[in-house]
This record gives structure tokens, sequence and C-alpha cells, in this order.
């Protein structure tokens, strides 16, 4: 399994490597771009932090990372693009080819199709906007020239195994730090943070935003009546605000899962994020990697010591709703349980 | 203009009154809430009766999911040949495409994706005339993928009344296109949070769990000042209304209404 970490500079690249990250992705955004869409980016991640801004800096990045044996991907995930920008998407694509990089991340199954069309000699990664929720969705992307999937953060350990087992040709990724997004990131049509800080209730993602929530429900009879707000159903309504709070959510449990089925790549969610936090994202997760590979540890074994690390790495405790996959954390409290009745 | 009615219950189809000629039914978003093969026949029969034309709309799925909605889909090109299925998970298509069914793909609305939260309606008139235009416009400009669609049989797409206005000028006239009324859909998510509602033991459980269809008695609205309309979530699926027209009718760029009822979920 190779840690696939986000890169936002020149500087970051020999530092991450020296940490234990072997690929890296990136965006890159552009005066012109931001002139013309200041709120709509060209990736995923929002105009501002977690972009190089020259095509100059992106060759060198990508230069220096081969050096070290490091490959890097250039995200154009996107959804989709309209007509009107695709000779500037298209500009970003050549652009980037001439700087080097390995392969493309796109979600856009149109983009997909125009580059199959012109044979574009360039690897493609699908995107986890490419909602790959099963196997014949792998097959599609497949037959579009995709060799690399990016499973949706939806999945279940169990899910990813089995489109694993059934697409054996196909490389994958799975998300195992940083931003466990509350919605199906290819399904998710709002619009991410559009502003500064300055002006909160413009800057935070709108799965970010406290709700005043209200509940109906039907009865037996097909009666509509008003919920408490006290009620539980309507409380449960609350915790949408704080998914999405980038409070360290984790994945690392499951890598021992991860490892036995062949999942090719760990991606770290963090483009924006100081150089520092990302070290301390990439180092953590290269001692459980290599506990894995050297070590070779059972699985409730390996489970400890990922949870001891992310107390020790983020001064917090696993908490279920911060957990990627939390039938790990279900597991581990049936288990626990069981030995207190036992006892 | 056609008109169809877009129902996700048996007991809705009392909403299809002589006003449609077309019915659609299912749901986009949850493959626990995929109709069983009685009830889809019920619907056949009802579709039958009254000589509708049928359209099946499907979610996306997991491989569990895949299994039972293939044999489904088998079943449906028996009773009903020429029957829409509205895909929106490229594997469903996937699985149209290589067992050749005599069935009509349909794209549903959401693989065509536009940025849609009411809260964009705050700027519109402050961003550059590029960005504007982008929120108006959706994917179909592009020629490549109209041809790509059309390639692979796909002659319909499905489409919400987004507030903010859609321009289809330009688009490809061998495209045909649908208008849902007046539920848009935002974003969808498999952390369900009205599966186990009820039970305050669960309420900070968030992830792929079982449920008792909690979705089937609630539905929530949630307000925040910076929203210009109230966002409705029903099970796991984040909707707001749009009742207003757009102009895209009035100039004949769709050919066919999908009126919801209810929220079909």
């Amino acid at each position: 399994m190779k840690i696939l970490s986000p890169l936002d500079s020149i500087e970051e690249v020999e530092q991450l490597s020296a940490a234990g990250a072997e690929e890296f992705y990136c965006g890159l955004l552009e005066e012109e771009w931001y002139a013309k869409y200041p709120v709509i980016s060209i990736n995923r991640r929002p105009a501002g932090k977690g972009h190089f801004r020259r095509f100059d800096d992106l060759k060198e990045a990508v230069s220096l990372s081969h050096d070290l044996g490091r490959k890097v991907f250039f995200t154009v995930n996107e959804h989709y693009y309209t007509l009107e920008q695709m000779p500037l998407v298209m500009k970003y694509i050549d652009s980037a080819l001439e700087a080097g990089i390995d392969a493309l991340i796109v979600t856009d199954y149109g983009l997909m199709a125009y580059l199959k069309e012109k044979r574009y000699q360039i690897p493609i990664h699908v995107s986890t906007g490419g909602t790959v929720f099963n196997w014949r969705s792998a097959a599609f992307y497949k037959e579009l020239g995709a060799e690399r999937i990016t499973f949706p953060r939806h999945l279940t350990i169990k899910e990813i195994q089995e489109i694993i087992y059934a697409m054996p040709a196909m490389e994958t990724t799975i998300f195992i730090l940083n931003s466990r997004c509350i919605n199906v990131d290819g399904f998710c049509t709002f619009q991410h943070g559009l502003a500064r800080k300055e002006i909160f209730p413009m800057f935070r993602n709108a799965c970010m935003l406290p709700y005043d929530v209200a509940g109906v429900a039907v009865d037996a009879q097909g009666e509509l009546s008003a919920v408490s707000p006290a009620a539980p159903a309507v409380q449960r309504q609350k915790i949408w605000e704080t998914i999405h709070v980038d409070d360290h959510p984790c994945g690392a449990c499951a890598l021992h899962e991860f490892n036995t089925m062949g999942i090719t790549s760990l991606k770290i969610v963090g483009r924006g994020n100081p150089l520092e936090r990302k070290l301390k994202d990439v180092s953590s997760l290269k001692t459980l990697v290599d506990c894995l590979h050297h070590a070779k540890p059972a699985k409730k074994k390996f489970r400890l010591t990922a949870r001891t690390l992310y107390a020790q790495t983020y001064s917090r405790t696993c908490r279920m709703h911060m957990c990627y996959y939390p039938s790990v954390m279900i597991d581990n409290d049936q288990k626990n349980s069981g030995r207190k009745r036992g006892q | 203009m056609e008109q169809a009615v877009f129902i996700s219950k048996i007991e809705h189809l009392k909403y299809c009154d002589e006003n449609f000629t077309r019915l659609y039914f299912g749901n986009e978003f949850c493959e626990r809430l995929i109709p069983s093969r009685q009830e889809l026949q019920k619907v056949l029969s009802f579709v039958k009766k009254r000589k509708l034309s049928f359209t099946f709309v499907t979610p996306y799925v997991t491989n569990q999911g895949l299994r039972g909605l293939e044999k489904l889909l088998v079943f449906l090109a028996e009773k009903c040949p020429q029957s829409e299925i509205v895909f929106n998970d490229w594997g469903v298509f996937h699985f149209l495409r290589e067992k050749a069914l005599p069935v009509i793909p349909v794209l549903g609305r959401l693989l065509l994706k536009m940025k849609r939260g009411p809260r964009i309606m705050n700027i519109l008139d402050k961003v550059p005339d590029e960005t504007r235009r982008y929120y108006q416009t959706p994917g179909l400009t592009v020629p490549e993928i109209c041809t790509f669609l059309k390639h692979n049989r796909i002659f319909r797409v499905e489409l919400d009344n987004l507030l903010q206005g859609m321009d289809l000028d330009g688009t490809d006239n061998g495209i045909h296109r649908s208008l849902y009324l007046p539920f848009a859909f935002i974003s969808t998510t498999r952390f369900c949070l009205t599966a186990n509602c009820e039970d305050e033991t669960k309420k900070e459980y968030v992830g792929v769990f079982p449920c008792n269809k909690e979705c089937q008695r609630y539905t929530f609205t949630l307000f925040n000042p910076v929203m210009t309309l109230p966002l409705v979530r029903k099970g796991n699926t984040m909707f707001f209304m749009n009742e207003t027209l757009p102009e895209a009718v009035a100039k004949r760029q769709v050919d066919r209404i999908v009126i919801e009822p209810e929220i079909p979920l």
C-alpha cells in the first residue's frame, strides 16, 4: 500500500517524501481562472489555499518528485465542465502533461470520453466523484480508459473488498485520513466554501452551517403531526453540521483489512493544510503501514496499535462520527463488552 | 409537452389521473427502497390497464443492491419491453448495455451535475458573468458529452428545476430533456441521519447501518438565514422546492414535465 499525500508546493516535496509519502496529488489555479471563476474551481478544492499557482512551479515539483522516485497526480476532478470552460480545462491538462505529471484524477465522464477519443496517453484515475459503488461502475470506467478508482467514502470495508475482488486488474485508492464528508461527494451539488472567514455564513460549507430543524411525522393512519424539537429524531439531524469539521477523521484501524485485500493507495485528504499537519499525517500512517509489513500483527493487536498512535499523534480519542470505517469501532466495542460480561 | 407523474409507493398511484400519459415509479437515492417484484408487477398492471407509458427509476447501488436490481430489470424487460430505465449509477447502465435488454436508458438527475444549493442565489449578481453562466449551464453544452451519450443510446436526460435557471441554448436537440417539479435534489448520503433516528443510543452513529425505514415516517426541514429557501431532508437526501416554471419550458427546450406529488423517497 502506498501513501498518497497532498502536495501544495515545491518546498514540501522532500520533507513529505522523507516522512513516507510515496505518491502525491495536487491541483493548480492560475490568475486567469480566478478572474473568471473566483468561487468555482477546476478541481474539488475551493479557490484559495491548496493550489499551485504556476505551471513552472508544478514542473519543478514533479521533477524533484521523480528524482525521489515519487509519482505526481494532477486533479481535474470537478463534477462537470461547460463548453465555455473546456478550452481552459484542456489548456490546463496540456500544461500539466508538459510539466510531467503521471496521471490525471478525473470525475467528469464526458472529459474521460474526450481524452480517450483524442487518444491522450496519460493514466486516468477516477476521482471519488465518479461514485463507484459497485463492480460494474468500476468496469464502466475501465472501458473509458481508467486505470485506478478512488472509492467513495460511503462504502464499508466489506463493500470495498467485493469490488476489488471483482475487478482485480484495477488499481484502487481509499480515503484514510481527514475530511469525512457527510454527503456522497460525487452527488453533492452544494457550493463549497464561498468566501473568506470574515463573511462567516458564506465561508463555511453548507453542511457545516448551524440549522434550526423542524420535523414532521406521519402515523399509521396517515396523519401528519409535528415532532418535538427535543425528540431524538430531530436532535439527530443536528449531527450533520459536525461531521465535516476536520477534527482528524481517521480510518487507520481498517488498514489491516485493506492490506489483505490489496488496496493500492491510501489517500490523505489535506490540500491546503499546513506542512506540519501533513507531515504528522504521513508519518503516523507510515508507522502503521511499516508495522503491517514488517511485524505482521494480528488484526486485534494492530487496531490497538492504531488507536494508541492516533491518541498520541492527535491528542484525542477515537470517536464514532470521526471514524471512516465505524464497523471497526462497533466490532471493538462488542468484543470488549463480551470480555467484561465473561469476567 | 408530455406529462408524467413520479411516485415511489404503490399507495401514491392515486396521484396518477387523466392528466398524465406516463408513470415514473421507483427511487433514485436508496437501494433499500428498490421495489419488490410484487410491487413492480402491481404497478405494471396499473400501467397496462390505463395504457400509460412507463419509466422505472433506479438508485445508485452497491454490489448487493445491483444483484437484486439486475433481476428486477430482467423481469421488467420481459413484462414491459421498451420501458424507460432512469439510471443514476453507471454500473446499472453497464448492466443494461451488456445484456442489451429491450429497454430505453435515461440519464438520471444525479449524473447530470449542476451546482444548486440555494445559498448561491445570494451571490449570483455579485460574481463575474462567466461564473453566473457556469451556474446556469449544464455539461450538455459540450458536444463530446452528447456524442458520448448518443453513442451509448442515451437520448434523454433528467433535469432539476434550478433556482438560478438553466440555459439550454445550443444544447444538442438529439438529447431530449425532462424537467422534474417541484422537488430538486441537492445532496444525498449513505450516512443516513433518518436511519435509527428514534434510538437515542444511536444518536452519534454516522455510517452505513441497518435501518427500519424511518424515512417513510419522517420529513425534516432545515433553516439557516443564508439559505434563500428551507432545505428539506427526506431519508438520506436533501431537497429544495421550486414550483416556478423555467424559461426552458416556454422555449420548448424540455419536452417532458415530471410531476412529483410528494418527495419520491
